[in-house]
């Protein structure tokens, strides 16, 4: 199917939409409410565009292609429309980028510039902050949040946890958290989802606060560790160390999403007490040893408790951080190079 | 009562609807007013539990609507509707009145518990007001010296009886026909004026024949678009093995509009029969009459009407649920209606698609109008013929206009469309006063001056040509003590109150234009703000999820330009004073 936005022609895909088309061909189209992975909502009404032989404006983020399209980004209509929202938003909420967490990956500062707005057109009454910082792992603060849905769609659609959702009405309309408790006091495990999805400051990783600004770190994609599942992440470095993790959008398994610990259980990293090198106990205390002469250690023990009192009275007892094939293995060990059925694991804890 | 009878009679409830959070209006509605008309924290998680749904969910539902109070609230909690229609024959006076002879301010409790006062939006009573909401009772035609009553009434612990002396007159004799019969809301009543006959000749028919009529007929809808009745029952796929719902919008929320509460109140089998039709035309076994949640009474009235036609088995094949809303303007908006029937936060929904193909459950879906189905019996009874004979070209049959505001005679009047505003005017016993502005549609149409109105005809395509809108024929008439901007002030307040905050120009946009108009009428406005509203108006319209945004930014941006001197005058009063520079800048 062949279409034209911006002037250029375009061969796309039947059952797109115009800004999925957009963005695979790189024409930029501000958004704010629509995400990949939570679909078109229709709210912020910044994806507007025209298209020719049709009345009005049209949300991109909903709008089907069709065969001939030919979709208008720019005209001042769309220009204006797009402004008032911007404009709205800025003055309405506590939009100070200075020493904002989200500050260079921010997508209502990515609109705001690409619009040419330095400040906000409306000047009403002063906006405070309104910080909830109950929890340990998520800090909010809801002057900054546009309404989006974004996160709501997250954790009741993708991780269904099932606890934010939209509260109160028009301009007093907010994100709430069970029946509008502090984060910290509501049934909130803390997975993150939110923060992966908040388009701005609103909701933000607690730990990385202060601890540098997006473009002094680089990513580093890696696999998590704690479990099986193979979670995609990305590691924010800065000065050699980790100061945030991601969810890696758009590679499975996970596709952006994490558990708690994926996400927020990192600090092990550079703890002092992180164990480097195997420790061997001799006359109660330990010493750093190499992998060859623990493991022999081990061995050597495991015969000897074999040969003295049989296979039983060895027991096996395995991690959720090992993958299933390794679990699937050290059931093998104990089974068939041991002989004993003593396996268990952490999962049943 | 027990938690255990609280689940037995919710689940009493949940038998109503095909899908059980659809019940989460009514459980609400049941568990607050089993503890002193208050919805705890502790009703609102064991609703949650008892529907399966989640705390925030039903948080977010409970403080959506207007009508759950997450306060306590005092024994008699009063109400006064102040939107415009009310506020225009004292009602602001009666809010006054009431603060001081109770000693509390609104929003406040005497110390003994006795009284809430609050005021509200529009009522949709606005041809009876002043109205006083006593919990669910109104109380409407009020004056000073009717509040003392009232008062003293409630203090000995007596609801006084209401005061149901309503104007009305009709030309018509169709939708109005048996208005004026004793006992009229009875299907005795209704039978021996001709009653249910249209149904027993639709049923005669194939449905193909009846939807073909009402299509002749060239029936528009009545709730205020006026999209063609048939054409929108055509849309609907012929081969869908989903099953077909029929939502009657009985919301009734537009200020200045209170036509649909007369045909419910006073003839609710004219109502069940056009259902009754109009379902077995497009296939429907079950129909939803989805009513404000303040009409609590007429709810009762339509409860008992259908019990009454189910042992009459004249609609043996159909289920009628009557489902009461808990008070939201976008809730008459029909996909809003039916996310608020499905059990959630009256948000529209995008369109496409559409109701009749993805409607209430994921099923096609008709939502009409009460007055559009009560216009179905005389259709099918005499035919499109005689249905067009009523009305002008394009614009057919019998209109319901409610009158408002500075006339002699306020209520509603059954006249054909077409009919000349003046018309309708003298019928409501003449203009009280200079007559200096007229919105014809309800409230989120563009005002009329004088001047436009000498030869206004009420229908339609008239209306649209003479730059206003027909709307739901909620006629407010203002005289010359009017102030347009005061006017302007509550529309933009009762449009902020009313927007849902699902979409971005509307939520924030009419927040600013109450600013900017605050502003501006107490005297501290400049140019800059005029022009700032001028420039909301003009960038709002058609940029919001739904026509709510247009409905706010219309009458405002009218009264601005045809009002326009009154605007200037306050702004230039103050621009000597404000030296400090503008208040607002905005891009070109």
């Amino acid at each position: 199917m062949n279409i034209t936005i911006k002037d250029r022609e375009l061969e796309v895909k039947e059952g797109q939409t115009v800004l999925q088309a957009a963005r695979e061909n790189g024409i930029y189209i501000p958004s704010l409410c629509y995400h990949d992975r939570t679909g078109p909502a229709g709210k912020c009404r910044v994806c507007v565009v025209e298209v020719e032989g049709m009345a009005g404006l049209h949300t991109s983020c909903s709008l089907e292609v069709s065969e001939g399209m030919k979709v208008i980004t720019d005209s001042e209509k769309v220009l204006e429309a797009q402004k008032l929202v911007v404009n709205l938003l800025l003055s309405t909420g506590k939009h100070d980028c200075l020493s904002c967490e989200q500050n260079g990956i921010c997508e209502l500062q990515d609109v705001a510039y690409y619009l040419g707005i330095e400040t906000p057109a409306f000047h009403m009454a002063d906006v405070k902050p309104e910080i909830d910082d109950s929890s340990e792992f998520v800090y909010l603060d809801h002057s900054k949040c546009i309404l989006c849905g974004r996160c709501i769609a997250g954790c009741n659609g993708t991780v269904v946890n099932e606890v934010l959702d939209f509260g109160y009405r028009g301009h007093e309309a907010k994100v709430i958290c069970d029946n509008d408790v502090p984060m910290g006091h509501s049934s909130c495990v803390q997975c993150g989802e939110c923060v992966q999805l908040c388009p701005t400051g609103a909701i933000i990783d607690k730990l990385r606060r202060g601890k540098g600004r997006p473009w002094e770190t680089h990513k580093v994609q890696t696999t998590c560790g704690y479990c099986g599942v193979g979670c995609q992440i990305d590691l924010h470095i800065k000065d050699n160390e980790v100061i945030d993790i991601t969810g890696k959008e758009g590679v499975g398994p996970n596709f952006g999403s994490l558990c708690v610990k994926g996400r927020y259980g990192y600090h092990f990293l550079n703890d002092p007490a992180r164990l480097k090198t195997p420790l061997i106990r001799t006359n109660g205390s330990f010493r750093e040893a190499s992998w060859d002469e623990a493991l022999d250690l081990v061995a050597k023990n495991l015969n000897r408790i074999k040969q003295e009192s049989g296979p039983d009275a060895i027991g096996v007892f395995s991690s959720a951080r090992i993958t299933n094939e390794e679990n699937y293995l050290m059931q093998k060990f104990a089974r068939a190079t041991i002989g004993t059925n003593n396996v268990d694991h952490c999962a049943r804890l | 009562m027990k938690l255990e009878e609280k689940r037995s009679m919710i689940e009493k409830i949940v038998k109503r609807y095909p899908e059980k959070e659809s019940a989460i209006l009514p459980a609400l509605y049941f568990v607050q007013s089993q503890d002193n008309n208050m919805l705890s924290e502790q009703d609102v998680k064991d609703v949650a539990q008892m529907l399966g749904v989640s705390e925030s969910k039903t948080f977010g539902v409970a403080t959506y609507y207007t009508m759950f109070n997450e306060k306590p609230v005092g024994k008699y909690h009063l109400q006064v509707d102040t939107n415009i229609p009310a506020t225009l024959v004292g009602a602001e006076e009666i809010v006054a009145y009431l603060e001081k002879k109770l000693d509390i301010k609104v929003g406040e409790t005497t110390p003994e518990g006795l009284f809430t006062l609050s005021t509200v939006e529009g009522l949709g009573s606005g041809g009876t007001s002043p109205t006083v909401q006593v919990n669910a009772t109104y109380y409407e035609r009020m004056t000073i010296e009717k509040v003392d009553k009232l008062i003293a009434s409630l203090k000995s612990g007596e609801m006084p009886p209401k005061d149901v002396n309503y104007n009305y007159g009709t030309e018509c004799g169709i939708l109005f026909k048996n208005r004026d019969k004793v006992d009229s809301t009875s299907i005795k009543t209704y039978k021996s004026n001709g009653g249910y006959a249209a149904l027993k000749k639709a049923r005669d028919m194939k449905p193909e024949a009846v939807l073909a009529e009402v299509k002749d007929a060239g029936l528009r809808g009545r709730g205020g678009a006026g999209f063609p009745t048939g054409l929108k029952w055509s849309f609907l796929s012929k081969e869908d093995a989903r099953p077909i719902y029929l939502i009657c919008n009985a919301d009734e929320g537009e200020p200045g509009t209170f036509k649909d509460r007369e045909v419910m109140e006073h003839d609710p089998h004219l109502l069940i029969e056009g259902i009754a039709i109009s379902a077995y035309a497009i296939g429907s076994e079950k129909a939803f009459i989805y009513i404000r949640g303040e009409f609590a009474w007429i709810a009762n009235i339509l409860e008992t009407a259908i019990e009454e036609a189910v042992a009459d088995h004249q609609i043996a094949d159909l289920d009628i649920v009557v489902h009461r809303g808990a008070g939201s303007y976008i809730c008459g908006e029909e996909t809003a209606l039916i996310e608020s029937l499905e059990g959630k936060r009256g948000y529209p929904r995008l369109k496409p698609p559409f109701p009749a193909n993805v409607g209430l459950y994921g099923c096609p879906t008709i939502v009409n109008n009460v007055e559009t189905l009560a216009c179905v019996p005389f259709i099918i009874e005499n035919g499109a013929t005689e249905f067009k004979k009523i009305g002008t070209e394009n614009n057919y049959g019998p209109r319901l206009f409610s009158v408002s505001g500075h006339v002699n005679k306020p209520g509603v009047y059954e006249y054909p469309m077409g009919t000349p505003l003046k018309n309708i005017l003298s019928a409501a016993g003449g203009v009280n006063g200079n007559l200096k502005a007229v919105i014809v549609g309800g409230l989120s149409n563009p005002v009329m001056r004088a001047s436009e109105i000498e030869d206004l005809r009420l229908d339609f395509d008239s209306c649209i040509n003479a730059g206003t809108m027909l709307g739901s024929a909620g006629i407010i008439v203002m005289n010359d003590a009017v102030s347009i901007p005061k006017i302007a002030l509550r529309t933009a307040k009762f449009y902020a109150n009313e927007s849902c905050g699902e979409c971005v120009p509307c939520r924030e946009g009419t927040y600013s234009m109450v600013y900017y108009l605050d502003k501006l009428v107490s005297g501290n406005g400049t140019k800059e703000d005029l022009n700032a509203l001028s420039y909301l108006c003009k960038n709002i319209r058609g940029l919001t999820l739904c026509p709510g945004g247009d409905a706010a930014v219309m009458p405002i941006e009218a009264m601005l330009n045809k009002f326009q001197k009154e605007f200037e005058a306050l702004a230039n009063h103050k621009l000597s004073q404000n030296k400090e520079g503008a208040s607002y800048e905005y891009h070109d």
